[in-house]
């Protein structure tokens, strides 16, 4: 047995923290798999519940130095009157997954429970307390996890923002106290600045307050064996401040002489790296903005009817069953059906649509749509954790915390990085104490961008210099962003259109696919089906139909109804058959008062030994127009062909053509005869026709298209086509509704429209290349700032980067990738921009063949 | 809590290592430094402390997780 939780983790800062927290968590006797991921400060932990509690896990995470965020819930608690009530419900709610801490006082009839976001909910812990013989309330107002939620995130920003208003008065001092005796800083800087001793006592808060955080972590990821960002920081900001102190105090002592002190080094380094802490904890609360979008959808009161009365109670107190009543201008509070009133309903939020949707008796509405013009009556049919904004929250949430194949490689590159930074550091220091110094050293050597001749640095002080030089410089603060942030953005882009990707390496399959199958009935298709000629032999046209209608109708499939429908309408009742048999992907056999009708295609007429002769040629010709055609047979002889087309959806040309203009093959997959399937797919430009496939040999030819190097996308319906979906590199389940969750595949579009499949892969092209880019300006950087600090033109030039001028570039990094991935925010797909849902033109020639392939 | 004096052993086995091995690089750089003609001894000190610290880096996550499996691997 195992358990998934997601944990919200504290205090990661980069990509090192991120292997430590893993490798922390792994090292969990009982714990199965760990995913972490550092733009959603979330890890994904599977572990055997029996060998493994989450105090463990807690103990894991805070023993490295990092946390968990816990929300916590005061519950209201009546009916306890003893110790032993105390203990009954605090082992009630501590029993439940996700709860870390309980906490319950009698006099108060308090209970607090600590809890993981997400995990548990209070209705939950509501349901323990009442099923052991206790009633219970919430104390706080419901949506309080997403005001804790936004709590936390304001705290870390505004710690950061606290440590920067220190930081940023006090670096500036010391920055014109420095540099007080160089230009025109002479005049307007009091000299008094200058003192070493006031350097010194400005920069010592510096580093020791705001600074301190860095020199914690590193102490307790040393403590642990492991080594992060924050230990690169720690050590230039310590040894710039050390190197200082040793100037300030003892002159002579070689590592520049007294006009070095490095004081601004010191305080500049830190103040830049704050400012990139500070923009960091800004830009990951707006990373997150699209699941926090979501959640504000969430409404929070409903309007139940209770006796003929409107009670207006928490939304968390509805049930299935319910009566509910809307008003204009009013959230819809859950999930379900009308059954009096008539209004529009806002959907864009879930779906993405921009037209409101009309509502009527019969049709479902889902929680957190707005409600425009009339009011009406609903019963809760999908409440909690059930409803369809809950389960895309949840869809969005997860695909968030997931890891894109080439974030995997990212991670792993940067875990590494530290430690190789450090051996990289330590060659720097021995080449130039040992060779560098005496070889090329001359009295003018300076530091970039500073006033500082470093004429009397001796070869230790030089040589240390330049190896804090790399170690900072090298910091790839930026890698471990690069890819979450893009992820994270392309997926919440993605879920405002109504494309929920179910993971980043859905996103990285759907941004390499190369062919994308379709199938044809209900995707393609309307799914709709509708009879259109009925050729008969040896009998009038009304009594093949009706012997058609008989064979069909104990059938469920779109095919068998529509000749059913079609019979209805031309007043025939058809009989119920005796016996039935579907036969997928040939047809049907049935029997009434001893005669045998059988309806179906070729292959199954061939089976049967029953000659087509005359209706062949009729059948030819209605393929050759697209439409499916069906042969009826009574008594072993052929009597007619039924004729079946359905209709094309109006987007399905436009996102053939839009898909074929994007390099990708566009293929159709489907159970009618090579001559239909082909007619069709003429009409439409695909370019390759996968025809006459039994429902059951779907998965077999997404694996024969992948057999030949294909990167396969295959779009169906999510549970008819759920093999296929999942053979192919990206399954697309189209038209999911309010049941997102139970869709298969690996991209769930909400609406039935196709151009959200063209979408869908123009949102995980622009996601991979954003992703391409950050890696690029994470990983280029580094590579040719690293040489540049390890004084490779400095033969040449006779300058070193100074360690302020290397956090400045490091910062940088930081800045573009944080910029780059802002960039998402105002993106939308290219075929959304290009055809609005009322734009689309029409679908030529609107008739397709039926599925004749059940 | 069977395993957790074994742990110990090895985290303790581990820093003798590190921090032995760590020392004995910053012993190599003071006696290089002295033969290579550095006549400061602060300049020795200083470089020793400084290899001494970016070698105890570089040694500890390679010899913590070595040991940790040498004994776990017993």
């Amino acid at each position: 047995m195992s358990r998934r939780l997601t944990l919200p983790v504290e205090g990661m800062s980069c990509a090192s923290c991120v292997a430590n927290v893993e490798t922390a968590l792994k090292g969990v006797s009982g714990v199965r798999e760990v995913r972490v991921n550092l733009a959603t400060e979330q890890a994904t932990v599977e572990y055997d519940p029996a060998r493994v509690t989450l105090q463990d896990l807690r103990k894991a995470v805070e023993e490295i130095g990092y946390g968990l965020r816990t929300a916590t819930a005061y519950l209201h608690v009546t009916g306890m009157s003893c110790a032993s009530c105390v203990e009954t419900v605090r082992r009630a709610l501590a029993e439940l997954p996700g709860v870390v801490d309980v906490s319950v006082n009698l006099s108060t009839e308090t209970a607090r429970v600590d809890y993981l976001p997400g995990t548990v909910t209070v209705r939950e812990m509501l349901a323990a307390v009442r099923e052991v013989g206790y009633g219970a309330e919430e104390k706080l107002e419901g949506g309080a996890a997403l005001d804790r939620e936004q709590e936390a995130r304001r705290r870390e920003v505004s710690r950061q923002r606290r440590n920067l208003l220190v930081a940023t008065p006090l670096a500036l001092l010391v920055m014109l106290g420095t540099f007080q005796p160089y230009g025109v800083l002479s005049r307007l800087v009091p000299e008094f600045l200058h003192n070493k001793l006031l350097l010194f006592a400005l920069t010592t808060p510096l580093v020791v307050g705001p600074g301190a955080q860095f020199f914690v972590h590193s102490f307790h990821g040393l403590r642990r064996g492991t080594t992060d960002m924050n230990l690169l920081y720690a050590t230039g900001i310590g040894a710039a401040y050390l190197i200082a102190v040793v100037n300030t105090f003892w002159p002579a002592s070689g590592f520049g002489g007294p006009q070095a002190t490095f004081y601004e080094a010191a305080a500049l380094l830190t103040w830049f790296i704050l400012l990139g802490r500070y923009l960091e904890a800004v830009t990951r609360g707006r990373a997150s903005e699209a699941i926090r979008r979501l959640m504000r959808l969430q409404p929070r009161r409903a309007r139940v009817l209770q006796d003929g009365r409107e009670v207006e109670v928490s939304v968390d107190e509805v049930e299935v069953g319910d009566l509910l009543v809307v008003r204009p201008g009013e959230q819809v509070p859950v999930d379900g059906v009308v059954v009096e009133g008539y209004s529009a309903v806002d959907q864009s939020m879930i779906t993405g649509e921009s037209i409101p949707v009309e509502k009527k008796p019969g049709d479902e509405v889902i929680g957190g749509t707005l409600n425009k013009t009339g009011s009406f009556t609903f019963r809760a049919t999908r409440v909690g954790k059930e409803t369809a904004l809950a389960q895309i929250i949840r869809l969005v949430e997860e695909a968030q915390t997931s890891k894109a194949p080439i974030q995997k490689l990212a991670d792993f590159v940067a875990g590494r990085f530290i430690f190789w930074v450090h051996v990289l550091a330590l060659a720097t220091f021995l080449f130039w104490y040992f060779v560098g110094y005496d070889l090329w050293f001359t009295p003018q050597t300076r530091l970039m961008l500073t006033p500082y001749a470093l004429s009397g640095a001796s070869a230790v002080g030089f040589a240390v210099l330049v190896s804090i030089a790399v170690l900072v410089i090298s910091c790839p603060c930026a890698v471990g962003l690069a890819t979450p942030a893009a992820i994270m953005a392309g997926t919440g882009k993605a879920a405002e259109h109504g494309i929920l990707f179910k993971g980043g390496d859905a996103v990285e399959a759907a941004s390499k696919v190369q062919v994308v199958v379709f199938d044809k009935t209900g995707t393609l298709t309307k799914g709709s089906p509708s009879v259109t000629d009925v050729v008969a032999q040896g009998l009038p046209e009304e009594e093949v139909l009706r012997w058609a209608a008989l064979a069909e109708k104990r059938s469920e499939h779109p095919l068998g109804e529509a000749i059913v429908r079609a019979a209805q309408e031309r007043g025939l009742s058809p009989e119920d058959p005796e016996e039935f048999e579907a036969l997928p992907g040939k047809g049907v056999a049935a029997r009434r008062r001893g005669r045998r009708v059988l309806l179906g295609n070729r292959t199954f007429m061939a089976e049967q030994g029953i000659s087509l002769d005359g209706l062949a040629r009729a059948a030819e010709e209605l393929e050759a127009q697209g439409k499916t055609a069906m042969f009826v047979a009574v008594d072993g002889h052929a009597v007619g062909v039924v004729a079946v087309a359905d209709t094309l959806r109006e987007t399905t040309p436009v996102a053939v053509r839009e898909l074929r203009a994007m390099g990708i093959r566009v293929a159709m997959l489907t159970g009618d005869n090579r001559r239909t399937a082909q007619a069709i797919a003429r009409q439409l430009g695909m370019d390759t026709v996968l025809a006459e496939v039994l429902p059951g040999d779907k998965a077999a030819e997404i694996q024969r298209l992948q057999a030949q190097g294909y990167r396969v996308a295959m779009v169906g319906d999510g549970i008819n086509d759920a093999p296929a979906l999942a053979q192919a590199d990206v399954g697309i389940a189209m038209g999911a509704g309010t049941d997102v969750a139970k869709e298969t595949g690996h991209v769930v579009l909400v609406k039935d429209d196709l151009l959200d499949v063209v979408a869908a892969i123009q949102v995980a092209r622009a996601t991979m290349g954003l992703v391409k880019q950050n890696l690029f300006w994470a990983f280029a950087y580094n590579t040719a700032a690293i040489p540049l600090a390890f004084g490779i033109l400095y033969p040449f030039v006779h300058q070193i980067v100074s360690p302020e001028l290397a956090a400045v570039l490091m910062a940088t990094s930081s800045l573009s990738v944080t910029l780059n991935t802002q960039r998402m925010r105002g993106y939308v797909p290219p075929v959304r921009r290009r055809y609005r849902a009322q734009e689309v033109p029409a679908a030529p020639g609107a008739a397709a063949p039926a599925p004749a392939g059940r | 809590m069977a395993q957790e004096p074994s742990s110990r052993k090895a985290s303790t086995l581990a820093a003798v290592l590190y921090l032995g091995l760590s020392l004995l690089a910053a012993l190599a750089f003071v006696v290089l430094a002295a033969l290579k003609g550095e006549t400061s001894w602060s300049a020795r000190l200083i470089g020793g402390v400084w290899v001494f610290f970016l070698t105890t880096i570089v040694l500890m996550p390679v010899v913590i997780p070595w040991v940790r499996k040498r004994a776990e691997g017993r």
